[in-house]
């Protein structure tokens, strides 16, 4: 396994925006947020030893429950990414935890996706607790990003504001 | 605002909920778990809020007609069960919001042969004026075809879905 990064956030993933990604609107498509965050969740589980290789080795596999995106600015082809991880909270088998999407050079927030991850089974593809190698690491690594504060995109309700 | 749109729209669907929108799980969006990845049920919903948004008449003319161009906010999916490759996809759509610029939709994916609930997406999109790139009211003529949408979709349920804040419940 990998050495384990204490940093917090984790500020290990980094992406370019491809031509695939863009659609009519001449800039990176929603779904391709998700594409790109969900590689980032990959950089985030090898911390933990559940990334490709534990699927590969059918030994788990990582399913998310529910996502949420905030789309805060536009990224364009060839934009260079930087995304950081933060972990919130976990369970014997779920993991709460917001990647935030910075553009690499310009620096600005361009959006926020909140995850709610499930360890599963191989054989059964049930929902199973971590495995011991895997929680040992959660545990350090969400004590390490207990002291960040919560940020605001977290548990956001979504919704139309009303005018008063 | 726009006063007009230079183009014929289509005939509105008023039935609620809006229940037009088929798909089918292509190849490239299987990952390496062997079922459609978290992505792209995003990618298949904005495929069903692109459906929703030509039914107002704002299609592919819109952009390209250089008018306008409709951005999404924030988006909230629930992932229920797996989908395979060359799964068939029903969306249902329900408008549970809107306003002078944005909308609030409510998707629900079903297996359009096996019936049960796949995921759901709840999504705020905000139309934007091509030029300056900001946001911007709706045309007059879709203006007027959301209120008549509106009315139709007000007497539907509040799904139990919406409104998530995520978080682990604690036993």
């Amino acid at each position: 396994m990998i050495d384990l990064d204490l940093g917090a956030p984790l500020d290990r993933h980094r992406a370019t925006v491809l031509p695939d990604w863009i659609d009519w609107n001449g800039h990176m498509n929603v779904g391709f947020y998700v594409v790109a965050f969900d590689k980032a969740t990959d950089t985030l589980c090898a911390q933990f030893g559940c990334s490709w290789e534990y699927t590969r080795d059918k030994i788990g596999m990582t399913f998310v429950l529910e996502a949420h995106v905030t789309y805060d600015q536009e990224v364009k082809e060839g934009d260079a990414l930087r995304i950081t991880s933060q972990i919130l909270d976990h369970d014997a088998k779920r993991l709460h935890y917001i990647h935030a999407m910075y553009h690499a050079d310009e620096g600005y927030l361009a959006a926020t996706n909140e995850l709610m991850l499930m360890n599963i089974d191989y054989a059964t593809r049930r929902s199973a607790p971590w495995p011991d190698f895997a929680m040992e690491r959660i545990e350090k690594l969400a004590a390490a990003h207990k002291k960040l504060p919560v940020p605001r995109q977290a548990g956001h309700l979504i919704g139309i504001k009303k005018k008063k | 605002m726009l006063d007009s749109l230079p183009y014929e729209l289509p005939e509105l669907v008023t039935r609620a909920p809006f229940d037009i929108h088929r798909s089918t799980v292509l190849p490239e969006w299987v990952d390496w778990n062997g079922h459609m990845n978290v992505a792209f049920y995003v990618t298949a919903f904005d495929q069903a809020s692109g459906a929703f948004m030509r039914n107002m008449g704002l299609g592919r003319r819109y952009v390209d007609g250089k008018l306008g161009m409709t951005f999404v906010l924030e988006t909230h999916v629930t992932y229920d069960r797996e989908m395979r490759q060359g799964a068939p996809m029903r969306f249902a759509t329900q408008l549970l919001e809107r306003d002078a610029k944005k909308l609030h939709l409510f998707h629900e994916m079903f297996h359009a042969e096996q019936g049960y609930l796949a995921a759901t997406n709840e999504t705020i999109v905000m139309n934007i004026d091509y030029a300056s790139r900001r946001s911007a009211p709706w045309p007059a003529p879709v203006a007027e075809r959301l209120e008549v949408l509106w009315q139709a979709h007000a007497a539907l349920r509040r799904p139990v879905k919406a409104g998530r804040v995520m978080g682990l419940s604690r036993k």
